[in-house]
C-alpha cells in the first residue's frame, strides 16, 4: 500500500514538479502575508526549516534566522541554490536531522501532496521529531472548501499546463519586487485557479464579486480574477457554471486511503491507453496540445494566472484579453471527446524524460531565453493572435514540455478540522496553538511539548 | 552546504538512529564565501551545535588541498577587508596544503566563558559554521556506510526504498 502511494505520488508530485520546475525560476511570486509573519516572529540565530522549500521563496525572508530549505525536487532546489539559498534534497517522510535540530519548521503546501493518511501523519511527525520542544511548526494546506469553487472529492487530480500560464499579477503588486526565491511549487494550492485557466480542475462556477474578501493581505489572484470576470457579464457566469459542472467528473469518486488506494491504482494501471483513463474512477483533464490550444486557449488567458499556483507577481505586466466565452466553450467540448491523448498513455510523465526537461539553475537563472521566451510569446499570442506554433518552437528540445501535456499533480484537499483532527489523535508531541483558513488553505500553527522526548 | 547545516544532518538509513549522526564529510571541493559578520546570530547559534560534529567536519576542510578551495577574491581584500591579512605564508597561487582560511588549530574545542561578547571566538565561528561552503563531496552514514552526495553545493538525502525506515 505505501508502495501503490509512493508511486502514484512519484508519477504526480514528484514527476510532475521536476519537468515543471524550469517554468518556475521566472516567476516571481509573493510570499503568503502570514507566513512570512511566522518567520519574521522567530527569535534572531533560530535554526529553521523549510520542508518543501520549492524554490526558496521563504528561505530569505528573515536574514536573522538560519534557514535550511529541503526539497523532494532536485531541479527546483537547484533553483534554489542558484539564487543563493541553502538548501538540500531529502525525502519529508524520512528527514535526514537529527532529532531537536530546528527551532521552527515551515510546510507550505506540501502536505496536501501525499496519498495516505498514514504518509500525511508520518510526514507531520518527522517535523515533530527535529523539532526542539517549545519549536513551532506552521503547516499549510490546500482546503477542500473553497468559496468559488466546489471539490467534489478530496483527492484530485489537477493538471498543470504550462502553455497556459501565462503572466499574472494581482492589484497588490509589487514591481521590482524581487526578492522572493521563485515559485512556491508546493505550496500553489493557495489559491484555486481560475476556471479558465486550465491550470486547474477547479473552476470557478460562479463569479461573485470576490474584492469582498476580506483582504488583510494583500489581494490574489482571485480577487483580480473575479473581477475581470464579473466585468464580462452574465454570459460568462453562464459558462462557468458549465465548465464546473463538467470538470467535476474529473475528480477521483473517492478518498485514496489504504482500503481505496490499491483499487484506484490498480485501476489506473491500465491506463497506459486512454480508454483506461476515461473509464476509471481517476477522472483527467482532456490534455490539450498546445500547438490547438493556445489557439483557443488565448481566449483562456488572463491577467491572471491562476493557476493553482500562487499568486505571481509579473515583472512585466500585461494586460490579457479576456477570453471569449463561446470560443472557450467550443474549445473545451472539442477536447472533451475522450481523448485522453498523451494523459492517457501515461507515458508523459515518464516518457517526456522529465530530466530532460529540466533545465540547468545556472541556465535558468542567466535568463533561459527559452523559458523567458516562452513568457513573453504567450502575452503576445493573447493580444496578437500569433500562431501558437511559434511558442512551442521556442523551446527546441522540449517541446513535450509545452505540449499540453497537462501535467497531473495529486492533491488530497483537506476538509475543515482534518488537520487539526490528525495532529491531536495521531501526533500528540504536538499541541496545536491556532489554526484557521487563510485563502483557501488549512493553516495551523503547533508547538512541540516539552519534556516529550 | 555550509558545516552548520552539516551539523544538523543525521543518517536516516532503516535501523541506525542516533549512531547515524554525524555524517562523515569528504570534502572535495569547498568554496570560502563571505558572508555578513552578524554577532548576536552567531552567539545564538552556539549552543545548538554539536561541537565533536564541527570539529571532524571542519578538519575534513582544513586538510583539502590548496587547490580544491576556491577563495572569494584578492585575499585579505575586497571583501574580505574586514579581516587582518593573515600572515601565512601563503597567496592563491602557493600550494601549502592547506586550506589557508581556517584556523582550525584556533576553532575552539567548545564555548568559552563569556563567549557571547568576545569577537575573536564570535569570528571563528562565523567563518567556521557559515562561510564554508562544500560544494563537491560525500557524508557517510557512520553506522552503515552508505554515501550520500554532495553535488553543486547541495547535498542529496533521499535513500531508496528499501533504505529508509518502515
Amino acid at each position: 500500500m505505501d508502495h501503490e502511494a509512493a508511486q502514484l505520488e512519484q508519477q504526480h508530485v514528484h514527476d510532475v514538479y521536476e519537468s515543471t520546475a524550469p517554468y518556475f525560476s521566472d516567476l516571481q511570486s509573493k510570499a503568503w502575508p502570514r507566513v512570512r509573519q511566522f518567520l519574521q516572529e522567530q527569535k534572531p540565530g533560530s535554526l529553521i526549516a523549510d520542508i518543501g522549500c520549492g524554490t526558496g521563496k521563504y528561505l530569505k525572508v528573515n536574514s536573522q534566522v538560519y534557514t535550511l530549505g529541503c526539497d523532494y525536487c532536485g531541479p527546483l532546489v537547484e533553483i534554489a541554490r542558484s539564487r543563493g539559498c541553502e538548501v538540500m534534497v531529502c525525502d519529508n517522510l524520512n528527514l535526514p536531522f537529527r532529532d531537536q535540530g530546528f527551532d521552527a519548521i515551515i510546510s507550505i503546501g506540501v502536505i496536501h501532496h501525499f496519498s495516505t493518511k498514514q504518509r500525511r501523519i508520518r510526514a507531520i511527525k518527522e517535523m515533530a521529531r527535529v523539532l526542539v520542544p517549545g519549536g513551532q511548526l506552521m503547516i499549510y494546506v490546500w482546503a477542500m472548501e473553497q468559496k468559488n469553487r466546489h471539490f467534489e472529492k478530496q483527492d484530485v487530480l489537477v493538471p498543470w499546463n504550462r502553455a497556459l500560464c501565462s503572466q499574472l499579477f494581482s492589484d497588490s503588486s509589487q514591481p521590482g519586487r524581487k526578492q522572493q526565491c521563485g515559485h512556491p511549487e508546493r505550496s500553489h494550492s493557495y489559491h484555486p485557479p481560475c476556471s479558465i485557466c486550465s491550470c486547474s480542475v477547479c473552476f470557478k462556477e460562479q463569479c461573485p464579486s470576490k474584492r469582498s474578501h476580506s483582504m488583510d493581505y494583500e489581494p490574489l489572484m482571485a480577487g483580480n480574477c473575479c473581477a475581470d470576470v464579473s466585468k464580462e457579464g452574465e454570459e460568462e457566469n453562464g459558462f462557468y457554471n458549465t465548465l464546473g459542472k463538467s470538470f467535476r467528473s474529473w475528480f477521483f469518486s473517492r478518498s485514496l486511503d489504504e482500503s481505496t488506494l490499491r483499487k484506484q491504482i490498480e485501476r489506473a494501471r491500465p491506463l497506459k491507453n486512454t480508454e483506461g483513463w476515461a473509464n476509471s474512477t481517476i477522472s483527467i483533464q482532456p490534455s490539450r496540445h498546445s500547438s490547438l490550444d493556445l489557439d483557443h486557449q488565448e481566449p483562456f488567458s488572463i491577467r491572471e494566472q491562476n493557476l493553482d499556483e500562487d499568486v505571481f507577481v509579473e515583472t512585466s505586466q500585461k494586460p490579457l484579453e479576456w477570453p471569449r466565452a463561446s470560443a472557450a466553450v467550443k474549445h473545451l467540448h472539442g477536447d472533451q471527446q475522450g481523448e485522453v491523448r498523451r494523459n492517457g498513455d501515461g507515458n508523459f510523465l515518464e516518457g517526456a524524460h522529465p530530466s530532460d526537461n529540466c533545465v540547468n539553475a545556472g541556465n535558468v537563472e542567466d535568463g533561459n531565453p527559452s523559458a523567458s521566451k516562452i513568457l513573453k510569446r504567450i502575452s503576445a499570442l493573447n493580444s496578437t493572435d500569433s500562431n501558437p506554433d511559434e511558442t512551442i518552437s521556442v523551446k527546441e528540445q522540449q517541446p513535450n514540455v509545452l505540449d499540453s501535456r497537462a501535467f497531473m499533480r495529486y492533491y488530497h484537499v483537506f476538509r475543515e478540522g482534518e488537520l487539526y483532527g490528525l495532529l491531536k489523535e495521531h501526533v500528540a508531541e504536538l499541541h496545536v496553538l491556532s489554526s484557521g483558513n487563510d485563502h483557501g488553505n488549512w493553516c495551523i500553527i503547533a508547538e512541540k511539548k516539552d519534556n516529550w522526548d | 552546504m555550509k558545516l552548520l547545516t552539516h551539523n544538523l544532518l543525521s543518517s536516516h538509513v532503516r535501523g541506525v538512529g542516533p549512531r547515524g549522526f554525524p555524517l562523515r564529510l569528504q570534502a572535495t571541493e569547498v568554496r570560502i564565501n563571505p558572508v555578513e559578520f552578524n554577532p548576536d546570530f552567531v552567539a545564538r547559534m552556539i549552543p545548538k551545535v554539536e561541537w565533536a560534529a564541527l570539529l571532524e567536519a571542519a578538519e575534513t576542510v582544513r586538510t583539502l588541498p590548496h587547490a580544491r578551495v576556491h577563495l572569494p577574491g584578492e585575499w585579505g581584500g575586497g571583501e574580505w577587508s574586514h579581516r587582518q591579512p593573515r600572515a601565512r605564508g601563503g597567496t592563491p597561487g602557493d600550494d601549502l596544503g592547506l586550506c589557508p582560511q581556517l584556523h582550525l588549530v584556533e576553532v575552539p574545542k567548545g564555548p568559552i566563558e563569556g563567549y557571547e561578547h568576545d569577537e575573536k571566538f564570535l569570528r571563528q565561528m562565523h567563518h567556521v559554521l557559515l562561510e564554508v561552503d562544500v560544494l563537491e563531496g560525500t557524508l557517510q552514514c557512520p553506522e552503515s556506510g552508505r554515501l550520500f552526495p554532495i553535488s553543486r553545493g547541495i547535498p542529496n538525502m533521499l535513500l531508496s526504498d528499501e533504505e529508509t525506515e518502515t
